[in-house]
């Protein structure tokens, strides 16, 4: 019970820093499944990526996938619980009360810093994911045995296989031809082969 | 207190919500905006339960408070068209198939998590879910950085993080008086 307590807290909190989407919610994760031992970096990836194939919100998805691998069904439902009922509670009372406080200058002014630091987190967790994930400047034991790992002087810089998926997917979002879950898919096809 | 969103026609039984909710939840894969035009088809055009300004009102809303986009624009037609048992019904019939699916795909993955080839798929995911994230960063950033304030703001954010994620709260309330203050120091400049 105290650990489905702890499940719906975490998540609760990550739910009012999750501004503008899901992704925004990884680095926050991030420093509290860590902080808390639930999972590894590569689980929490892994994780991310159930959540982008399934439909619905990514960070509803992420927080029911993490709970779910933290404490089972229960896990789930707690982090079900946290991930949404505090943003509900706050969407009832913009529609009840305040729903000009979005057009108060204060607040546009506040959201003129909100997006950019948003940006710079963002940014963090996918280089942070990278560190963590074996793919750039990776410690001994973070390396991947089957990847081509390019090192100079005792020093891990990056890994070429993992980089070029990377570098690929981005480019081929920015083409907006494919979407988020066929490209996890062909990913995932090319890992097989490659790994 | 003026209560901007107008109720729309009421001739919307819950459980006729809760299945359209359901419907618009099962098929919006990627969330958040994706999930925007299939609101706008389903509620506004077929079933016309609010106005098209209201949607249009209900979207900026649903961006600007924290939370997915998708899910707070649910709520918010759902309380339009029923009050506050419809903001439950819709969030419930928004949600519910992804909560089955990603269940499902949790069980299966934890289920064949040590297979050989389950861990090189996932080696192959990995990188690409990286660069999700890497664009998500692009996108907000081509949306929200207009000049060099903006530009040092998200820098000075990602070297914060890498330096103390533990401080991520702090860090975000930080970048909102950062703007209330560079706001405020502009509005002074142009008085002189």
């Amino acid at each position: 019970m105290e650990m489905l307590i702890k499940i719906f807290w975490v998540f609760a909190k990550l739910s009012l820093f999750s501004f503008g989407g899901g992704f925004v919610m990884v680095p926050a994760a991030i420093a509290e499944i860590e902080a808390n031992h639930w999972a590894t970096a590569a689980e929490l990836t892994n994780s991310v990526a159930i959540a982008t194939m399934a439909p619905g919100p990514v960070g509803v998805n992420l927080a029911v996938g993490l709970g779910y691998q933290v404490g089972g069904l229960p896990g789930a439902g707690a982090a079900f619980l946290g991930i949404t009922l505090p943003t509900t509670i706050l969407v009832v009372f913009v529609a009840l009360f305040f729903f000009k406080i979005y057009k108060h200058p204060l607040a546009s002014a506040a959201f003129y810093g909100l997006r950019p630091t948003i940006t710079g987190i963002i940014l963090y967790a996918a280089i942070s994911l990278a560190l963590k994930n074996g793919i750039l400047f990776a410690a001994n034991d973070r390396m991947l045995d089957s990847g081509i790992n390019v090192i100079f002087n005792g020093w891990h810089f990056f890994e070429v296989k993992s980089l070029v998926i990377t570098a690929a997917t981005f480019f081929l979002l920015t083409k907006n031809k494919l979407t988020p879950l066929v490209l996890i898919l062909i990913s995932g096809i090319i890992g097989i082969m490659v790994f | 207190m003026e209560q901007v969103i107008r109720t729309g026609k009421k001739n919307a039984s819950l459980i006729e919500v809760f299945v359209v909710f359901f419907k618009l939840g099962s098929i919006s894969f990627g969330g958040g905006y994706a999930m925007v035009p299939l609101i706008e088809n389903e509620v506004v055009e077929k079933k016309k339960w609010i106005a098209q300004e209201t949607a249009v009102d209900i979207i900026a809303v649903a961006g600007s408070l924290p939370g997915a986009i998708g899910l707070n624009a649910a709520a918010l037609v759902g309380y339009s068209i029923a009050g506050i048992p419809g903001t439950l019904v819709a969030i419930l019939g928004n949600l519910s198939p992804c909560v089955l699916i990603v269940l499902s795909l949790s069980v299966i993955f934890q289920q064949f998590s040590t297979e050989p080839s389950v861990q090189a798929a996932f080696s192959g995911i990995r990188p690409a879910v990286i660069a999700l994230i890497a664009y998500a960063a692009y996108t907000t950033g081509k949306m929200s950085i207009h000049n060099n304030a903006c530009r040092a703001i998200a820098i000075l954010a990602f070297c914060a993080m890498m330096i103390a994620p533990m401080y991520i709260v702090l860090i975000i309330v930080s970048g909102a008086l950062t703007g209330i203050f560079l706001d405020k120091y502009k509005c002074y400049l142009s008085k002189r």
